[in-house]
């Protein structure tokens, strides 16, 4: 981005030189300039007076009282205050993911409806003990990085879904959280809940706990809770993102590049309207797109249009030097089948490629709807795969090995020689992928790879207990709940 | 008749620049109106339907098609009497208090239109009172009601009792829709009907207001 200093040469470089992109540093200022015309000439319809009112002193033209059309100095003034780099913390309040640079984390999808129970294979409505379930495997798995609520609680005042569903994540997992909010009041809700985690407010702005989930309404619509929830993360140093989530060929255009256009000039208008409550504020460049498929009319996940447009967001988020969020691990299929694998694996080693930094959506089903627990322990194999292909080709002495090839020499074995002892376990070692021969997985059981993630569920709920929050924050999250309960009414 | 044949065909195609010249000449020709519209601009949307639903055609082509056909007819209209001009009934629909999901809505508003209802959309976030005024003022066969969110969708309970209140129930088919939507669902807060998707929505409509 040009005054913001380096100028980005590489979309993603990972390791010793695994480098992807998808945009040329000319496609990404394209589209920049597309989506910069859009904000001046066609604006957006802005329902929140305050961030109207934000907008115009700043220097935008309003019409209306709610349409707002953005000069492009303001998108250049927001980019240059909003930070390159935000951190999210746990728990115990170590830094857990840098959002930065070409680094990639994973996380689980908010709000399935249905539950694919891995013990009596129904697929039914979640209750708080299955999210708190799914929110414990989550925990063990090394390479789950965060967890979003996973499931709608079909056993708490619908009011309260979203608090609920906060109370269960931050019991069950040392993780850092996204979050879905409801509006303003649940969003402030939360912030209690993990300040009295953290300590205080002051210390979760230092070290946030949690990234909070907003967006527009495409095409070119921003509700007044998604503006509330955007100034009060602000206002709180709340990390947020505004990503747009566009159903191409209906919110957005069915094009990649019109699609990117139009994302880029929502998720632009939202960082506007936070850096300009709150300069410097924590924000991450979002995106999302599922695009409507002509036949059955659903919005599908991990197209290979999807995943070309998230390449495409990504390489924008590093032309602005801000962090990016998107999408991994999900399908269309209605059971954990080979479909399933295939989208959810092909969208997870994209994503990785293409340096996304925050990846969601991981064991998401039927577009969206249905959340599967196999895929969730599958999905982690998977993420370990990718995660040693980051790393790329080590080229020192050491590695490149002259010397172990002249000692083993022509018709040697290198099995006996110190140079494999000493680097074997650098490679990458299945967990779940079964690498028997024949008549060892047969004694095994014959177990296909989802009857070994059932197996693994049933482990991981049997053997690990996350580390509980002290008695005193307990009190406290229940507190902010029963104050909710209080004022919301219902049951 | 063959020109008859003709704007079917470019109904079909998708061709409402076509469509719109060739109705114009029909009706310069002295075509009777209705001809017009059952044998040319109806018929060639009929086939549309029959080839969405083999697969044959997809949603933006069928949107165009629905395009050519109203261009055509709003040339035609102005020559009929309005109770002569064939409506399959007016259907008033709206994304429930709270929802501001439209997509799936817009997707069942098309599609009822080109099947020839009268299609009266009331946007998004519409509260049951919304819902009673509307149904006052334009007095539908039919009233839709979409809904995305587990917690939006509760209101279409509300909105069903405010019709009964207002002694409005019956004088409307309540058919509802939405990802969290089941038949079962729709049973439970007395609806008419529930449809999966915007094709389904469309034949359900047909069925109940015939
Ligand atoms: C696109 C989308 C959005 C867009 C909506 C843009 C727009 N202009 O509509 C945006 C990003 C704004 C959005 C916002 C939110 N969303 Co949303 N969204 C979706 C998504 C991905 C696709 C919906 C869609 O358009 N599908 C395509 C259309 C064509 O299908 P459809 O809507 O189902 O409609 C078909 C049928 O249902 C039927 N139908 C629909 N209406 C009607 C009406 C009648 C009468 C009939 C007969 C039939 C019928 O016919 C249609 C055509 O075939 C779904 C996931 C999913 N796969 O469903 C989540 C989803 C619906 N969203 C969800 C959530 C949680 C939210 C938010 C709360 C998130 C947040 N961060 O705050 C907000 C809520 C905003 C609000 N107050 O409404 C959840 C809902 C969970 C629940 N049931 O409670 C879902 C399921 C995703 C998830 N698992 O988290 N969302």
């Amino acid at each position: 981005m040009y005054e913001r200093g380096i100028v980005m040469g590489v979309g993603s470089s990972h390791g010793n030189g695994l480098f992807f992109r998808t945009l040329t540093e000319k496609q990404a200022e394209e589209i920049h300039l597309a989506s910069c015309q859009i904000l001046e000439d066609t604006g957006m319809v802005i329902h929140h007076e305050e961030a109207v009112e934000l907008l115009r002193k700043a220097g935008a033209h309003v019409e209306n009282g709610n349409r707002v059309y953005f000069p492009s100095f303001l998108v250049k003034q927001a980019l240059q205050s909003a930070p390159s780099r935000v951190t999210l913390y746990n728990r115990n309040g170590d830094a857990a993911l840098h959002l930065e640079g070409s680094n990639v984390y994973f996380g689980t999808g908010s709000d399935t409806l249905n539950y694919l129970d891995p013990f009596t294979l129904e697929r039914r409505s979640w209750r708080q003990e299955d999210v708190a379930k799914a929110i414990r495997i989550c925990d063990k798995l090394p390479n789950i990085d965060f967890v979003m609520s996973m499931g709608l609680l079909s056993d708490v005042n619908p009011l309260m879904i979203n608090r609920e569903q906060y109370a269960i994540m931050v019991q069950n997992t040392e993780k850092p959280q996204v979050v879905i909010a409801e509006d303003g009041d649940t969003l402030k809700d939360i912030i209690e809940m993990a300040s009295s985690v953290r300590g205080g407010n002051d210390r979760l702005r230092q070290k946030p706990l949690f990234m909070i989930y907003t967006e527009p309404t495409s095409p070119l619509q921003h509700p007044k809770e998604s503006i509330e929830k955007l100034l009060i993360a602000a206002e709180y140093g709340v990390p947020s993102n505004f990503a747009c989530g566009g159903v191409a060929g209906a919110s957005v255009p069915t094009t990649v590049a019109g699609a990117l256009v139009q994302a880029n000039a929502e998720a632009l208008s939202g960082l506007v309207i936070h850096q300009l409550k709150a300069p410097g504020a924590p924000f991450v460049y979002g995106y999302g797109n599922s695009p409507l498929d002509m036949r059955t009319m659903q919005a599908v996940y991990g197209t290979p249009e999807a995943v070309l447009f998230q390449g495409g967001a990504v390489d924008l988020a590093h032309y602005y030097q801000l962090p990016s969020w998107g999408y991994a691990g999900c399908s269309n299929s209605k059971v954990c089948d080979e479909q399933a694998i295939m989208e959810s694996t092909m969208f997870t080693l994209m994503g990785a490629l293409q340096g996304c930094n925050i990846m969601h959506d991981v064991f998401y089903m039927e577009f969206g709807i249905t959340g599967s627990l196999e895929l969730l322990v599958i999905s982690n194999e998977v993420i370990g795969r990718t995660r040693r292909l980051l790393k790329g080709i080590d080229t020192d002495k050491e590695s490149l090995g002259v010397e172990s090839i002249m000692r083993v020499g022509p018709g040697g074995n290198f099995l006996g020689d110190d140079h494999t002892a000493k680097h074997f376990r650098q490679n990458w070692m299945p967990d779940l992928s079964d690498f028997n021969n024949y008549e060892n997985w047969t004694e095994n059981g014959s177990k296909t790879m989802v009857e070994r993630a059932r197996d693994r569920i049933k482990l991981i709920l049997e053997t690990h207990q996350p580390k509980p929050v002290s008695e005193e924050v307990k009190a406290q999250i229940n507190e902010v709940l029963r104050k909710a309960k209080e004022k919301l009414g219902g049951s | 008749m063959s020109s008859l044949n003709d704007l079917a065909e470019l109904v079909i195609s998708g061709n409402y620049n076509g469509a719109k010249e060739l109705t114009q000449r029909l009706i310069d020709n002295g075509t009777e109106p209705l001809e017009i519209i059952n044998q040319g601009l109806m018929a060639g949307m009929n086939v549309v339907g029959v080839r969405f639903k083999a697969g044959d055609m997809f949603v933006p082509e069928v949107m165009m098609s629905a395009k050519a056909m109203s261009t055509g007819i709003e040339l035609v209209k102005p020559l009929i009497a309005d109770r002569d001009m064939p409506s399959a009934g007016t259907v008033l629909i709206g994304t429930v208090k709270g929802d501001l999901h439209d997509i799936g809505k817009k997707l069942v508003v098309m599609m009822m239109e080109s099947a020839g209802f009268k299609v009266i959309d009331l946007g998004v976030d519409i509260s049951p009172e919304a819902f009673v005024e509307a149904v006052k003022e334009h007095k539908p066969q039919a009233i839709g009601m979409s809904a995305l969110l587990t917690t939006t969708m509760l209101s279409m309970r509300d909105t069903i009792e405010a019709l009964e209140e207002e002694g409005l129930r019956d004088s409307v088919k309540i058919v509802i829709g939405g990802a969290p939507i089941s038949q079962s669902f729709a049973e439970e807060i007395g609806a008419d009907g529930y449809a999966p998707d915007a094709a389904a929505a469309t034949d359900l409509c047909k069925k109940l207001i015939a």
